[in-house]
């Protein structure tokens, strides 16, 4: 089955007469990459296994035991992040399962060349860059947002890797018999004194690489941006339990400098306009828009109310009364100071905002399916053109129900070049055709299908569900008491 | 489990014959104690979206900025006119707000001890932490009419390890309390520990400069463990030596190793007691801005 992009993200890079675009998309797996030349070249993470295990044959010692490393039957690690420089010299993408952030160098005719692989301890949940493109900031599920330089050289490599410990300390169990609270500490306490016996602990597997600690919340982080106003650098991350937290940038993100209250729900998305006020998004039926500077909310925007207004009486949607909206995308429309982008999850439009007119009302973008992602391409008639990529597996409006008719593409392409209105762009579609056409070596499948094989095919469709739509899931259910 | 319904139903009994008489001291063996609640799980805790929206007038009554009028019930207000809308929200953080700040919090107040303690040795200031202490409060506050005292503590049941800025604006505390936490032995569990790197810089956020938090424990790992945090934190440095006896710093950790549950409990079983205390220092210019330009 061709899966659709579940991410997508573009660039622009001078070449020898003039600019070209660079459209990256994680399909599964794969990241496939498209220049405006027409040049297209994928990646799978076949090709990263080699480096590798020649990593893992450099450790000293005995081996550790690890069931993660028998990579027999393990399925390929799909892709959730993308992430490329300004200057569209490394694209950073993330491997969900294996929390991987691999840092690639473009080349020549889109050729990816993997530079760097460094597993998190945590599942990455959103990666950014610093306004220099040096650091990458990645937040994790665990609500920690951690710094890893770009590129690591070979003396950050050394000075990470730990010192062999000076003679073992004599293990003394941090409790006592008169410390313990309660019947599972005497327990655990007993624990320790077993394990103590046994032997040194094994040192716990941290991650081999420089990285900080710079930012926690106690809650699972869902976005981490950064700004810079004037001299001063900021790093903003929003979390499942409604905060978005202002920090000063590096090296001062210790400090936390304030927090934009009033969201209801979890917040998801978190966009600047180009004219660097704040938007965010997640479970509520408004996205929030701030003057962050001064952690006032300027204004509500009825995003629900617009995208029901729309769908009423639409054949695809049902109207069902608990249906809420999920933000899984707030994109700013370059070349315009006050336009934003949004995506919600499993509804096949975007809408667009144009936060500087005096009517603020949204205007719904109908689309072939449901959106999964946007990238903008430079162009060179002086609009936007966005690169869209469209969930061709799904029904539109659903995140369950499978499409009926084949044949759906798996990318739209969007330009307001013409009437300054969205449009649908015919001519990128078409240059883009092969970046959005199926894979070749798309297997068929049988007719016939046996009841293990559904059973398999069930799971698949689950597991692209899960990969696709992870936004509405963050929404706390309740009557969880204790 | 067959235990339980008797348990609960006892429990509640009790709470019923409480609630008719005002000044009787509740009883700790019909509460129960949500001593180490995991703090990652969603409670269907209720927290105010910013600390202007928290009802401070309801834990703290005396000092209500608006006395509540006898009879007066939510005003009708039009809500379709967004003025309307807007007058009933002032007029709602009015009712909510209070004359004065809470400025210490005891974080796991457990019984309340040093809550109580605390209450009459800083007689002018609101500090705030179960149950239990609710009702302790209720009691020795209607036992005290008539001079006014316990009016300035009260309890709140809430995870301050997701939502301490959801209840204090920057800068508003000036000492907290974490007494006895839970010390989370495995490794496993540490993320779960009330301090942390991250944790620091959310009490350094709460905390005017010049504040304290003060720190007790019988676990001298944890000990070890709060105190590599908080002195590895770039907003907090430890007050050591002669200052820990003297002036407020003094009294406060004084009243912390002698007044609560915990710190009574290792005093008869003889057990160790560590004290920490950090100050929060001002925080540094913004970089590039140190020498005074803008």
């Amino acid at each position: 089955m061709t899966l659709p992009y579940q991410c997508l993200a573009a660039c622009t890079r001078p070449v020898s007469d003039g600019h070209e675009w660079l459209l990256f998309g994680a399909t599964g797996s794969e990241l496939v990459a498209q220049s405006s030349s027409g040049i297209v070249s994928t990646w799978t993470p076949e090709s990263a296994i080699l480096a590798e295990s020649d990593r893992e044959d450099a450790q000293e010692g005995p081996p550790a035991k690890r069931a993660k490393l028998t990579p027999v039957a393990e399925p390929k690690p799909n892709l959730s992040h993308l992430k490329v420089t300004k200057d569209g010299t490394y694209l950073v993408a993330v491997t969900a399962e294996d929390k991987c952030i691999r840092v690639f160098q473009i080349g020549d005719q889109c050729r990816l060349e993997q530079l760097s692989q460094r597993c998190m301890a945590k599942r990455p949940s959103s990666i950014t860059l610093t306004a220099d493109d040096s650091i990458i900031l990645c937040a994790d599920k665990f609500g920690d947002v951690y710094s890893l330089p770009l590129l690591s050289s070979p003396e950050d490599e050394q000075a990470v890797i730990p010192e062999p410990k000076e003679d073992q300390k004599k293990f003394e169990p941090s409790a006592s018999v008169l410390t313990v609270h309660s019947g599972r500490n005497r327990k655990a306490l007993e624990e320790q004194l077993k394990q103590a016996q046994k032997g040194p602990k094994q040192v716990k597997d941290t991650p081999k690489f420089k990285h900080q600690l710079i930012i926690g919340h106690v809650s699972m982080l869902t976005d981490v941006v950064c700004a810079t106003i004037g001299s001063r650098s900021y790093i903003l991350t929003a979390d499942r339990d409604e905060h978005i937290r202002v920090s000063r940038g590096l090296p001062q993100a210790h400090i936390i400098d304030g927090f934009c209250q009033g969201h209801e729900e979890f917040v998801s998305r978190l966009c600047f306009t180009k004219s660097g006020r704040l938007v965010s998004g997640g479970g509520d039926p408004y996205l929030y828009l701030w003057d962050w500077l001064s952690y006032h909310l300027e204004e509500k925007l009825p995003l629900q109310e617009l995208i029901f207004g729309h769908y009423k009486g639409h054949p695809y949607h049902t109207g069902a009364a608990e249906f809420k909206v999920a933000v899984s995308g707030i994109w700013a429309v370059p070349d315009s100071a006050q336009e934003i982008l949004v995506a919600c999850e499993g509804i096949p439009a975007l809408v667009s905002f144009k936060l500087g007119s005096s009517s603020r009302t949204g205007k719904v973008l109908p689309l072939n399916g449901n959106v999964l992602d946007l990238a903008f391409i430079a162009s060179d008639a002086g609009g936007a053109i966005a690169a869209i990529s469209i969930d061709h597996v799904h029904h539109p409006g659903s995140t369950q129900e499978v499409r009926q008719e084949p044949g759906a593409s798996r990318l739209q392409c969007l330009s307001n070049y013409n009437s300054g209105e969205w449009e649908d762009d015919k001519t990128l579609t078409g240059s883009l055709e092969r970046f959005s056409r199926p894979m070749p070596n798309e297997e068929r499948e049988s007719g016939i299908a046996s009841e293990a094989d559904r059973g398999k095919a069930d799971n698949k469709a689950k597991a692209l569900r899960d990969l696709l739509y992870g936004v509405e899931n963050l929404r706390k259910r309740p009557g969880a008491e204790d | 489990m067959a235990a339980e319904p008797p348990k609960r139903q006892k429990r509640e009994e009790y709470k019923r014959s409480l609630a008719a008489d005002d000044g009787a001291l509740p009883k700790k063996k019909f509460f129960r104690q949500r001593a180490h609640a995991n703090p990652f799980s969603d409670h269907a805790l209720t927290y105010p979206k910013s600390p202007a929206e928290m009802d401070w007038a309801s834990v703290y009554p005396a000092f209500a900025v608006k006395k509540p009028a006898q009879g007066e019930d939510v005003k009708e207000i039009d809500e379709s006119r967004a003025d309307g809308q807007a007058a009933h929200k002032e007029e709602q953080k009015k009712t909510r707000a209070i004359t004065k700040d809470v400025e210490i919090a005891d974080i796991g107040c457990g019984f309340g001890g040093l809550l109580f303690a605390l209450s009459t040795t800083f007689p002018d200031t609101l500090s705030l932490v179960t149950e239990y202490v609710q009702e302790k409060i209720r009691a020795l506050r209607s036992q005290n009419a008539e001079n006014q005292a316990y009016q300035n503590i009260g309890c709140l049941r809430a995870n301050t390890m997701k939502f301490l800025p959801n209840f204090f604006r920057k800068h508003q505390l000036r000492a907290i309390f974490l007494c006895f936490p839970d010390p989370h032995f495995k490794q496993r569990k540490h993320k779960a520990r009330i301090v942390s790197s991250p944790l620091c810089s959310e009490y350094a956020y709460v905390m005017k400069p010049g504040g304290y938090v003060y720190t007790i424990t019988d676990v001298r790992d944890l000990h070890e463990w709060m105190v590599g945090h908080f002195a590895g934190h770039a907003s907090w440095a430890r007050v050591e030596g002669s200052e820990l006896a003297e002036g407020e710093v003094g009294q406060c950790v004084a009243t912390m190793s002698t007044e609560t549950e915990e710190g009574k409990k290792v005093t008869r079983n003889n057990g160790q007691k560590f004290i920490a205390v950090f100050r929060r220092v001002e925080d540094p210019a913004w970089l590039g801005e140190e020498h005074g330009q803008t």
